[in-house]
């Protein structure tokens, strides 16, 4: 499903480079539900980034879902964010004066599909996700844990092969923690293709393989080092 | 999506009202300004007889003093010919049979007799022509019609009055074949006229040309039999002696003379023709200065004359600066309205929205705004142009037309474009990674 070779990244400013990943290589296979975990600053939330197109890498090659995606125009980048990813995010990053249905309509009226389809898919996400009576809820009427099970259903609607979750349970308590993950372990099962930067050690537990990244780089994939994890914690 | 987009583009407007209301109202002080001048030249500029006025001729012969040629002095690009011509030339010009139509005419002003149970006589401007001149001029009937070619020859004493004039004599029913006293004669009423304002009074640009139209017109043939005299512009060069035939005879210019012609070829047949009639004159000691004759179409003659004032371009072009300057201004707001946003647009993107979707959906906003300011500015632009009309005649009337209207939509496209462009440009080009968290 993904399989990375060498990325390198580097943040310039006038003053400073700084190298967020250094030479990155690692591979997920299709149905994989994989999490990525290591300290701050060592480069999780750039890899997540560049796995989901938004942002661009310096050097090395990235391959997703088969095809080469390390230099392409907007058009193509967008066109496969829309199509086979599906993004979590740990602030929810729901469109605010949008409602329920709305939110989860957006990436799929970049898809362009017709008004009965989309209806029907946004229901059966909503759904899902045990959302159904707030369907014309803004955000700002749900709790958190709500919040991010509305964002987990704007990717179930967009039925993505590869999910890319950047801390999804960050800003949740331990209860609604718990029911997120179980969320994504139901999807995971279906056959789609799970990353997930976490700091959280009982939510990378759930994943069937951890990867450990250390100053930009994969450290050890089956046996993190003892700083890494105690960091972690 | 241009429906999904403009939908977005709503609700963000909505969410910021006083920031909105203040955007509008910059494009809308924008269109007003430049909406009204652009309008007020081109109510001064536009073609007043649509799709004819390069077939319909004005004709001028230079007979003047043979020691100095005609003053133009104060009269910008008018050349030095004057600019009518004399009684007796029109009508020897009448008999060219190259024109489709043709007409001489000249305003006089005379006394009006009404029933006397309606009102007390009363003086009146009365425009002399021939029968061509109202299909010529495209003017428009209520009741009736025009006088026909043997009314012309045969100088029959009927009458053309104006829809006022109906209204004042007749109540405003249809007066046709009903008589009324000008001067010493009775007149069979032969045609009404429908309410007619030209702003251009197009047939005479010899005086005020945003003058009403003459309330009366009378058949040219009957001037020597009611020995009437040009009350507007007369020039003339020469003693002339003390009876009304030698008027008539004179070389005293005021009359002008109008032809409609079909073809170019035509036209140059015609300005031969001038030329030889000239030629032919100058024989019996007429026209006494070098060949100088003028055949010059409605459009020309208006830019001859100095219809559209070079003030009112500078002021339209001014008023279109004013537009540019209040559109980019707003640039800065809409900047800032939109990087505010960046948080969503990067959502936006990260769901697979292209540069290009956010771009159009920034535009789209920009051209909500534009529309909203474009639609306060022509409303304002009306009441003004109201105003402006009263300033320069009680009765011109100064309003959008069509033309002016879509030209004003456009500016307002426009200038929410040059307003957003920019902002929409930087917002669809934020990488957004950097705001997602």
């Amino acid at each position: 499903m993904l399989e990375m070779n060498g990325i390198r990244k580097v943040y310039r400013t006038d003053l400073v480079e700084t190298h967020a990943l250094e030479g990155l290589s690692l591979k997920v296979d299709d149905g994989e539900f994989v999490s990525v975990m290591g300290p701050s600053g060592s480069g999780k939330t750039t890899f997540l980034n560049i796995a989901g197109l938004l942002d661009v890498f310096d050097g090395g090659t990235y391959r997703l879902d088969g095809k080469d995606v390390s230099r392409l125009k907007d058009k193509e980048m967008s066109a496969i964010r829309n199509q086979n990813v599906g993004f979590i995010f740990q602030s929810f990053n729901l469109i605010p004066d949008l409602d329920i249905f709305d939110n989860v309509d957006v990436p799929l009226r970049y898809r362009g599909l017709g008004a009965a389809e989309r209806k029907r898919r946004i229901e059966k996400a909503v759904g899902m996700v045990g959302l159904t009576s707030r369907m014309h809820h803004l955000p700002s009427q749900l709790s958190g844990g709500q919040q991010q099970r509305v964002a987990i259903a704007r990717v179930l609607a967009a039925e993505p092969k590869l999910i890319l979750a950047d801390e999804p349970t960050g800003n949740l308590d331990s209860l609604m923690a718990r029911e997120i993950m179980d969320l994504l372990d139901d999807i995971n099962r279906q056959g789609t293709t799970i990353v997930m930067v976490t700091h959280s050690p009982e939510c990378a537990a759930r994943a069937s393989r951890e990867i450990h990244l250390l100053d930009g780089k994969v450290v050890d994939v089956e046996r993190p080092p003892a700083i890494v994890e105690s960091i972690a914690r | 999506m241009l429906a999904y987009n403009t939908r977005v583009a709503a609700k963000s407007l909505r969410r910021h009202p006083l920031l909105t209301a203040i955007i509008v109202a910059g494009i809308a002080l924008g269109i007003w300004a430049s909406t009204t001048f652009t309008t007020v030249r081109h109510m001064f500029a536009r073609d007043p007889l649509p799709g004819r006025s390069d077939r319909v001729f004005y004709i001028r012969m230079d007979n003047w003093d043979p020691a100095a040629p005609y003053p133009t002095d104060g009269r910008g690009k008018q050349k030095a010919i004057p600019p009518q011509i004399t009684y007796r030339d029109s009508l020897e010009l009448m008999r060219s049979q190259i024109p489709l139509r043709q007409t001489a005419d000249y305003v006089t002003q005379t006394v009006v007799y009404p029933d006397r149970k309606i009102s007390r006589p009363y003086t009146e401007r009365v425009r002399l022509c021939f029968s061509d001149f109202f299909a010529m001029f495209n003017v428009p009937f209520q009741y009736g019609h025009g006088w026909d070619k043997r009314a012309d020859a045969n100088a029959e004493q009927v009458v053309v009055i104006d829809s006022a004039t109906n209204q004042k004599l007749f109540g405003g029913a249809n007066s046709v074949g009903k008589r009324i006293r000008i001067a010493d004669r009775e007149f069979t009423v032969i045609g009404v006229l429908a309410p007619w304002r030209p702003f251009i009074r197009m047939y005479d640009m010899t005086q005020n040309f945003v003058g009403e139209p003459e309330p009366i017109f009378l058949p040219f043939n009957l001037t020597p039999r009611m020995q009437l005299r040009p009350f507007g512009n007369v020039d003339g060069w020469q003693n002339i002696g003390p009876k009304y035939e030698d008027f008539l005879a004179s070389d005293v210019d005021f009359v002008q003379y109008w032809v409609e012609l079909r073809t170019p070829a035509d036209a140059a047949s015609y300005r031969r023709f001038i030329d030889d009639y000239v030629r032919q004159q100058k024989k019996s000691g007429r026209f006494p200065r070098p060949l100088n004759n003028s055949v010059l179409s409605m459009r020309d003659m208006m830019t001859e004359m100095g219809v559209v004032r070079p003030q009112l371009t500078a002021m339209a072009v001014m008023s279109i600066l004013f537009l540019v300057i209040c559109s980019m201004n707003l640039t800065g707001l809409l900047l800032g309205k939109f990087l505010a946003r960046a948080p969503e647009v990067s959502v936006r993107r990260a769901l697979g929205a292209t540069r290009a979707d956010i771009f159009l959906q920034h535009v789209i906003e920009c051209e909500l705004v534009g529309i909203a300011g474009g639609i306060i500015g022509m409303l304002l632009s009306i009441g003004t142009l109201r105003i402006i009309g009263k300033l320069i005649s009680d009765t011109a009337r100064m309003s959008l037309d069509l033309e002016m209207i879509g030209a004003a939509v456009l500016l307002s496209l426009v200038a929410g474009l040059l307003a957003g462009v920019y902002p929409a440009w930087r917002i669809c080009t934020l990488q957004p990674a950097v705001q997602l968290k």
